[in-house]
């Protein structure tokens, strides 16, 4: 509600507690796998995503009903969030949120990349970070892409987006104007010192970090494997403890240096199967699943060890995410006539 | 300061006479006092934590009710107090 006062982590810990264990579950994914794109949205009607899709059921069917009610229920359950906390908790419910706008820009360079409609663009925001609705549209209105990073000056993403425009102007790809959003999101977030090493702030740090180490090795994978003749500098997120900028450009050239560099670390552990995987069968797809698996995970992990957090609360956003993500990826395959088994390795289930 | 302090209770001791400065009772129902502001600031969080489940789900109000009044057993333990110290007349 606001940022001022006590952060009320009992309340909003309990709500998101039992939305966390009713959301889909093995069973769930089983009965969805084996339906056709309506039959999805009239499963959808009887959980979370009733509102949605009695609200957009009208206009829309089939799979686009679906995108939209899970876009539209994404947002309206993160909103809710942001409504029930307080104090700190508001505070850094909010800053995580800014992974919305984040989303939300990158959509509008893309849609304006690729000569979509206005109406395609706006079809694809969710509206669950800091932008308000009115800047959402003027983002939307703007003709180009050099607008949209005038329109940004003065946000967050300003002085990041800038200079990335030069580049962008120079290589004609939306990569670097991309790659600048995330960094923008990504260096924002983490708190810059952490005193006391149990406090709530050091416990979000504790949580980022993580995510920024996963988003890093996943992009370090990426590049390996194609070959690219990108500077890896470029894409690297500060904040992360896993890679130095310096050494990710040599690991990059030997994948088995970056894989053993990954299992010596602290999420070792948990990604080892994944990482034998990766090394045998060589397939990334398989390796990213892992590391969203492991994230999530991770984060469970740690909304158990620290109740009275707001490792929960990000626990929750997450699957809720990867549920988001998972109902989409069923859909999709579903209406592009993928077979169950093909539909399965697409999903990440814990 | 100290030196004032002695003084103070000596004077105290004084003027109550072989009278204790508080009686064994009303010590006791400091304690049920003392008891009862614990057992209040354990009910917020648990009382918050239930109305957030509550709002979730609505058969959850029994288990809600239950867990928030649980630490009222504290005031019922410190009332017991009260009965155990004798009365000085």
């Amino acid at each position: 509600m606001s940022a001022s006062g006590p952060a009320n982590y009992e309340y909003v810990v309990a709500r998101v507690r039992h939305r966390r264990a009713s959301l889909f579950g093995d069973d769930e994914y089983r009965k969805l796998l084996r339906m056709g794109t309506g039959g999805i949205a009239r499963f959808m009607e009887d959980t979370a995503y009733e509102a949605s899709i009695n609200r957009l059921g009208s206009r829309y069917s089939g799979v686009d009903l679906v995108e939209y009610a899970l876009n539209d229920t994404l947002a309206s359950e993160f909103d809710s969030l942001l409504r029930w906390s307080e104090g700190r908790l508001y505070d850094q419910v909010a800053k995580y949120l800014r992974k919305f706008d984040a989303w939300n820009v990158k959509t509008v360079f893309r849609g304006l990349y690729s000569d979509a409609t206005v109406d395609e663009i706006r079809a694809d925001f969710v509206d669950a970070g800091e932008f308000s609705e009115e800047f959402l549209e003027r983002l939307v209105a703007a003709d180009s892409i050099e607008t949209v990073v005038e329109t940004l000056d003065g946000t967050l993403f300003g002085p990041y987006v800038e200079p990335a425009f030069e580049d962008y102007e120079e290589s004609g790809t939306l990569v670097p104007l991309e790659n600048a959003v995330d960094r923008a999101y990504y260096e924002n977030l983490v708190p810059r010192r952490v005193t006391n090493q149990d406090s709530p702030q050091a416990l979000y740090a504790e949580f980022l970090t993580a995510e920024i180490d996963f988003r890093n090795a996943r992009n370090a994978l990426r590049l390996a494997r194609s070959g690219a003749s990108v500077d890896p500098e470029e894409y690297f997120i500060e904040g992360g403890t896993l890679f130095e900028a310096s050494e990710l450009a040599s690991l990059v050239e030997r994948k088995s240096d970056l894989v053993d560099r990954i299992r010596e670390s602290r999420y070792g552990d948990e990604l080892s199967a994944a990482l034998n995987d990766l090394e045998e069968a060589d397939s990334l797809i398989g390796f990213e699943h892992a590391l969203d698996r492991a994230l999530l995970e991770y984060s469970d992990h740690l909304s158990y060890v620290y109740p009275l957090s707001v490792c929960p609360v990000l626990a929750y956003i997450l699957a809720k995410e990867r549920e988001v993500d998972n109902i989409r990826a069923i859909a999709r395959g579903r209406e592009a006539g993928l077979s169950e088994d093909e539909i399965q390795e697409e999903l990440v289930i814990l | 300061m100290f030196e004032n302090f002695a003084q103070l209770t000596t004077t105290l001791t004084q003027t109550g006479g072989s009278m204790p400065a508080i009686t064994p009772k009303s010590a006791a129902a400091l304690a049920v006092g003392l008891a009862a502001l614990a057992a209040g600031y354990a009910e917020r969080g648990i009382g918050s934590a239930a109305v957030g489940a509550i709002a979730e789900d609505q058969d959850l109000f029994g288990t809600g009710l239950i867990l928030t009044v649980l630490p009222e057993t504290l005031v019922i333990l410190a009332l017991v107090v009260v009965f155990v110290v004798p009365t000085p007349f």
